[in-house]
């Protein structure tokens, strides 16, 4: 059975290029806002476990600051070495302010 | 379910700030030496929250999604009545059992109290001995100052099991405590302390489980065995939670002259359980045995560090841990032979296996020795696998289905680390949670 959508966020906190750290379904997630679109991943690089948090975000690309790893931000893709394995990615949708997130 | 959630239970306030340390502590009746001890600690607590946690131990273990603030000390004991894997598994001399962090089950049988032997409640014990209690307790083993999760522990301290075994008093029964979470939103801080003095024996079988399969809940535990010259001691803890159970927990065993520790610990469940286990061997000719049985499924994150040191020479320690997993779990194991300069002669062993049941799963192994004698046997190794997919297929031409051969499979696996359990009841206790988990006959 499919979870609900959930209100997690509101646009006006992250600025256009922005992010934000939060928990939800009990999992640390990151939240991107990319031109029109906002875009969710788990907060945990599929190389070594560790956060992703303060890596680099370029277009739709997200590096880990550890080893380099990147990840598409949108699908959750390994776009380079060391990472092999995707990251989780999260449905998001936008009502008027509201960013609404659903557990996969 | 709603039986349970429409205990009475009535929580302080969520949060543990000093206001609410003491609103917890005007709920107690203690003397005012321990009190002084909770006081220090929380001071300890607010300094340490300041403080980054060892990131060697800590680096692994996300504590992310983890809020302290949806947790609190309950004021009353869920009930008394608890389904539990071990208790009905073997007859106990003695039973103590805590749930929701007061004590619901208090009994010994009357010739061990006739031996002098104490088996009971902490609260009990700080009120009316003292002088058994004082200089064991937080004092030797695990430390309040020792990081941020044992200070907050030693500040709101909920209680816990006491096994007092008098000099040269052999108990040949194991004795059972079990620690148990019933309501929702509950923090325990349960703490097991067990004294042998010189010469004794006994054998201490605990387990921690909860009352439903959804109500979230926190343990921050802490664990001290306490072995005199030529004692013996067998303790065992099946952490056996439901998946929303936070597990934090510091647990040391300190091991004197000639004494024997065997220690096996189980973890199936919580929703994130990390544990720092100390051996430390003090005495010469001391010898320690640990261990681990840990199966993690969907989301779970089992995280172990363990830490064995040689103090004296001659000693031994052995540790074996096996761990399954499956789904998206995680478990973290990292060990640490230490070996002090004095400690010549020694033999020092730590092995962790894990068999990996699934793509998404992930273990992390990482053993370590750090050696300052140089006359000393010291190996270690780690090995991770997947289950070969032409077992499967051998035993299901043969009739079993995909699930009884996989259990077949992660039970072989086990034995490795059964067959070093003395006490058939935790062999089957174990071999039982295992089964249930893989979700055999359900």
């Amino acid at each position: 059975m499919m979870s609900e959508f959930e209100k997690v966020a509101t646009l006006d906190e992250i600025p256009a290029g922005g992010r934000k750290s939060l928990v939800f379904d009990e999992r640390a997630v990151l939240l991107f806002r990319v031109g029109e679109g906002v875009y969710a991943v788990e907060d945990v690089c599929s190389h070594d476990g560790q956060p992703l948090t303060d890596g680099k975000l370029a277009g739709m690309s997200i590096e880990c600051p550890r080893h380099g790893a990147r990840f598409d931000i949108s699908t959750g893709r390994p776009l380079c070495m060391p990472a092999v394995e995707p990251i989780a990615t999260f449905e998001v949708r936008v009502q008027g302010n509201d960013i609404l997130l659903r557990a996969p | 379910m709603s039986s349970v959630l429409a205990s009475p239970a009535v929580k302080t306030a969520p949060g543990f700030t000093a206001a609410q340390f003491e609103a917890f502590l005007r709920t107690l009746d203690e003397p005012a030496w321990f009190t002084a001890r909770r006081r220090a600690a929380f001071d300890v607590y607010l300094q340490k929250l300041q403080e980054p946690l060892n990131p060697e131990e800590y680096k692994r273990v996300d504590l992310r999604a983890f809020q302290p603030g949806k947790f609190a000390v309950s004021s009353a004991a869920g009930p008394a009545r608890f389904e539990t894997l071990l208790e009905k598994k073997a007859e106990f001399g003695g039973a103590v059992s805590h749930i929701d962090g007061h004590c619901v089950v208090n009994r010994l049988d009357e010739r061990l109290t006739a031996q002098g032997v104490l088996f009971g409640s902490l609260s009990e014990f700080v009120r009316n001995k003292r002088e058994i209690l004082e200089p064991h307790l937080m004092a030797r083993a695990v430390l309040p100052g020792a990081d941020r999760f044992s200070a907050w522990h030693a500040a709101f301290c909920t209680g816990g099991t006491v096994l007092y075994v008098p000099r040269n008093v052999s108990i040949d029964v194991p004795l059972y405590s079990l620690i148990g979470l019933s309501a929702a939103g509950v923090a325990d801080f349960s703490h097991t302390l067990v004294i042998l003095e010189d010469g004794a024996s006994a054998t201490l079988l605990e387990e921690t489980g909860s009352a439903t399969a959804e109500n979230a809940g926190l343990h921050v535990g802490a664990v001290e065995l306490l072995v005199g010259a030529g004692a013996n001691l067998r303790y065992v803890q099946l952490q056996n939670w439901n998946q929303h159970v936070w597990h934090l927990a510091r647990q040391a065993g300190r091991v004197e002259r000639n004494a024997t520790l065997q220690w096996t610990v189980g973890g199936i469940g919580a929703r994130l359980a990390h544990i720092h286990q100390e051996v430390s061997l003090d005495g010469a000719g001391a010898s320690g045995e640990v261990n681990g049985v840990t199966f993690a499924t969907d989301r779970q994150l089992l995280s172990y560090y363990t830490q064995q040191t040689h103090k004296a020479p001659h000693t031994r320690s052995d540790l074996l841990y096996k761990d399954v997993l499956r789904d998206h779990a995680r478990v973290v194991w990292r060990g640490m032979i230490r070996v002090d300069p004095a400690a010549q002669l020694t033999d020092g062993y730590q092995r962790n296996d894990s068999l990996l049941l699934s793509e998404d799963c992930r273990a992390d192994a990482i053993p370590g020795l750090e050696i300052e004698a140089d006359d000393v046997r010291c190996t270690h190794g780690a090995t991770a696998g997947q289950v070969d997919a032409e077992q499967i297929f051998y035993c299901m031409c043969r009739g079993l289905s995909r699930y009884e051969a996989m259990h077949m499979i992660v039970e072989g696996f086990f034995h490795g680390v059964y067959d070093r359990i003395a006490v058939e009841a935790v062999r089957e206790t174990l071999s039982e949670a295992v089964k249930r988990k893989l979700g055999i006959g359900q």
